[in-house]
């Protein structure tokens, strides 16, 4: 998705509309059905496809999953979290946790020829923080940045002006692949077109709706420690084929047209487990659950006991299970339970109660009924006022409106859905905070996601965008969130976010809905195929049984 | 007065009125961009970002910090000269997003042109004042073709043919999409031929051939076919919107690249520049279908070559 730029706004629709972020790498998967067979073509279908090819650039994560062939990291992470080495085989942290110093992998060429050395990093993050790049995501991600220092040929310090604990998480991602310092030297608009890395895979061409060619980049020999296996990739040939319509792409797959599909329809999971050749892979992503945001700053929501009668008086967990037919799960936590630092605490810290939510709202004074059965005080009815952006709406998240409206109106609540013309406007009424309710999910590998959601320097201004869309203000939660960017210690920044969840929940801050998972159709004559940690599929260490 | 100069005449009017036609397409996009709300320059980004270095060049470009008659010129000009501008989202002008997806759209418009012309001649000559079940069968059949939505048609399409059959890849291929793009062509043509048909055969040279002993193929086609052509060929206009518009849901569908396709993306993401194009694009189609015709017509009634 793209925003709007009078307000100089950063990540904004991004982060909002759900594009999603972050991550990692391969996480690597036990090989199976036998022993992994090289060569012949791997074809997959997806939904949709990038506006631009340069990561550096676009906050799409299908522009991720689209380069993450042809692009290397200089770090894995894999899906606990920890950190592996990949062009970068070992690295230092300063006693001050502002400096990183990489030692880099030697012999490693980009495909035109270029070697991969410690100039090219500090080129590639030179590149994405430079205003003319105007990246929309990969920038907000290393905002301290100060610059990086060629050391020798194959050591780079990067600095920060403050320790920045989520730096490495962020540089596992496809946002941060290395590309060719020779390719970069290009104008945007050309990097939008071919991008150039070091990956298992070489680009052939883009064809804007139509997909993506790449062939096995000869001589790999780089892969991430996390891997399955090193080496070059099984596949000769990788296709990635734009099909947007469900039922044709479903039809691809299931008459093996196309060897693996992304996002099967929900309706339609049950039809794929049930057919003997083909199979669902199920991959939960961090980061941001799909959740509703209450405004506390202003408005009925400011009153905790009427957010907490609207969460817990409405049974999002059945609304949930019957539209998506069990395909995601019902959130109880504002991040998912495969994000870093996830607290599993908050599943059992509330739940469904009607009658709870009844009392809640009687005490906190709405008391009245009007004529067509909506509470009210001193004569005002109770209105949630909600602008949804129905173009971006994905997975039927406008019926999934329609239905907890229905619900909230069993509790006397009138939920006024409104639709803004345009992202613009709704933009425009999100940074004023001019709304009661609004919704998002947004992906995000590393529990600092939370910092993005909650944090008060995170509360949008007309001229700053922030997705902390409650516009929540804690000191405490503030203290915690600081603290985490300190330590680069997994244990006690899982300790903070625990914290940090724990005390949004309390205060009804948020509204959980659903978690969102990408699922992934395959054959069964493909193996192997891995995931990054945002959830979506590489292809380096899979392969396809021919015939 | 000869009968080239009538001709040449038609045709030179005919140039005239495309010619407003055209310059109405161009002040219509202008006046849309000055329409929408939100300031002009806004409007062209739509949902991107652009360094305030290329906002200035885009204010100069259009001349926005000039009066609006100077823009509307300075637009008229750019549009004279071939620049349909830039989209920001795509990152490429416009006539690039165009030129390099209307190719497969043309591609597949005239492939539907082809087979529904083929098929609806074929039927309708062979149907028109036949025994009432066999009219009563096709009518019935054309019916079906222009009531089934070209997104039905084309996912009946691929679960038959690709899906279950295997006979067609599910993207990539041409047959399938132009049969989806053309049952509703089809079905229309079809009746509007035999109606034509069908009074032809009861004019009196039809009698008369049949009297020298002609065959009844021959009448049809020979003598029948020409008369029943005129009032399809006035369908053109129609048939030009049913083929561009039929071709967004049809690329769509069938994963197909194509101005359609650009088009969809373009409206959902509010990229007015490509949007402006294609109107402009679409414009200059009409108009070249319309000359086309003019001509066509003078081929198929030798009565326009020598009236006065």
């Amino acid at each position: 998705m793209h925003n709007r730029s009078p307000l100089g706004l950063v990540i904004p629709v991004a982060g909002l509309l759900a594009l999603s972020a972050c991550g990692g790498t391969q996480a690597a998967r036990a090989p199976q059905g036998g022993a992994p067979v090289k060569g012949g073509t791997l074809t997959f279908a997806v939904n949709t496809e990038p506006t631009c090819l340069d990561p550096h650039q676009s906050p799409q994560d299908v522009t991720g999953l689209f380069t993450r062939p042809a692009l290397d990291s200089l770090v894995a992470l894999d899906a606990k979290g920890t950190i592996h080495p990949w062009l970068a085989t070992s690295w230092k942290v300063s006693g001050d946790q502002k400096s990183y110093t990489f030692t880099l992998r030697q012999g490693v060429k980009f495909s035109d020829g270029t070697p991969f050395d410690a100039a090219a990093v500090k080129a590639n993050l030179d590149h994405i923080v430079a205003p003319a790049t105007k990246s929309q995501l990969a920038a907000s991600y290393i905002e301290p940045y100060t610059g990086s220092d060629v050391i020798d040929d194959h050591t780079v310090r990067v600095n920060f002006s403050r320790p920045y604990s989520p730096f490495l998480s962020a540089l596992a991602t496809a946002y941060f692949g290395m590309e060719s310092p020779a390719s970069l030297k290009q104008p945007q608009d050309a990097l939008c077109k071919q991008v150039v890395g070091s990956g298992p895979f070489v680009i052939d061409a883009w064809t804007p709706k139509q997909g993506i060619t790449f062939h096995r980049n000869r001589g790999y020999n780089w892969a991430p420690a996390n891997a399955a296996h090193n080496g070059e990739a099984y596949a000769d040939k990788l296709v990635i084929k734009v099909i947007t319509e469900n039922s044709v792409r479903l039809g691809a797959l299931t008459s093996g047209q196309v060897d693996a599909i992304a996002s099967v329809p929900p309706v339609n999971v049950r039809q794929v487990k049930a057919d003997p050749g083909l199979a669902v892979d199920v991959r939960q992503a961090p980061g941001g659950n799909y959740n509703y945001y209450p405004n506390t700053a202003s408005g009925v929501f400011t009153d905790r006991r009427v957010r907490q009668a609207f969460r817990d008086g409405i049974d999002f967990a059945t609304i949930v299970k019957n539209l998506y037919f069990g395909a995601y799960q019902p959130a109880s936590s504002p991040v998912s339970p495969s994000t870093t630092g996830y607290d599993k605490g908050t599943e059992t810290q509330w739940r469904y109660d009607p009658a709870e939510a009844g009392r809640l709202l009687d005490e906190a004074g709405w008391t009245g009924r009007d004529s067509e059965g909506y509470r009210t005080k001193d004569g005002r009815r109770l209105t949630v006022r909600w602008p949804f952006y129905k173009a971006a709406a994905r997975e039927n998240r406008d019926t999934l409106t329609e239905q907890v409206q229905a619900e909230a109106k069993k509790i006397g609540v009138d939920v006024d859905v409104t639709n803004p013309p345009s992202i613009g406007d709704f933009v425009t009424a999100f940074t004023k905070g001019d709304y009661d309710l609004v919704d998002f999910s947004w992906q995000r590998a590393d529990g600092d996601a939370l910092r993005n959601l909650f944090s008060s320097a995170s509360i949008s201004t007309p001229t700053r965008f922030g997705q902390n869309a409650a516009r929540y203000s804690d000191k405490e939660v503030d203290g915690w969130l600081s603290d985490a960017l300190d330590t680069t210690d997994l244990g006690r920044r899982a300790e903070l976010y625990a914290k940090v969840q724990h005390k949004v929940t309390d205060e009804a801050a948020v509204f959980p809905v659903y978690v969102f998972n990408y699922l992934l159709g395959e054959s069964k004559r493909v193996h192997g195929i891995g995931w990054e940690p945002q959830a979506y599929p590489t292809f380096y260490d899979a392969w396809v049984v021919q015939g | 007065m000869t009968a080239r100069r009538t001709v040449a005449g038609r045709i030179a009017a005919r140039l005239g009125t495309s010619l407003l036609v055209l310059w109405g397409a161009v002040t219509v996009a202008f006046a849309a961009l000055h329409l929408t709300p939100g300031d002009v320059a806004d409007v062209l980004i739509g949902d991107s970002t652009v360094t305030p270095e290329v906002r200035a060049q885009i204010v100069r470009e259009y001349g926005l910090d000039r009066p609006v008659p100077v823009q509307y010129l300075t637009y008229l000009g750019r549009v004279l000269h071939g620049d349909l501008g830039r989209s920001y989202q795509l990152h490429e002008s416009v006539g690039e997003a165009i030129g390099s997806q209307i190719g497969p759209s043309i591609q597949l418009a005239l492939t539907a042109f082809a087979l529904a012309a083929t098929v609806s001649v074929t039927v309708a000559t062979l149907t028109a004042k036949r025994r009432r079940w066999v009219r009563g069968l096709f009518s019935g059949l054309e019916l079906v073709g222009v009531s089934v939505p070209s997104f039905w048609a084309g996912i009946l399409l691929l679960t038959l043919f690709s899906f279950t059959l295997g006979l067609f890849p599910v993207t990539g291929g041409l047959a399938l999409p132009a049969v989806a793009l053309a049952v509703p062509v089809i079905a229309v043509l079809t009746q509007v031929l035999r109606e034509g048909l069908e009074i032809a055969l009861d004019e009196p040279f039809v009698l008369t051939a049949r009297s020298r002993g002609m065959g009844d193929l021959a009448v049809r086609v020979r003598h029948a076919l020409r008369h029943a052509l005129l009032p399809t060929v006035t369908l053109a206009g129609w048939l030009v919107g049913v083929l561009f518009g039929g071709a967004v849901i049809v690329e769509q569908v069938f994963s197909r690249p194509g101005i359609g396709r650009l088009t969809l993306a373009a409206v959902a993401g509010k990229d007015l520049p490509v949007v402006m194009g294609v109107v402009l694009v679409s414009a200059a189609l009409y108009v070249v279908v319309n000359i086309l015709l003019d001509v066509l017509y003078v081929v198929i009634d030798p009565r326009l070559r020598s009236a006065s």
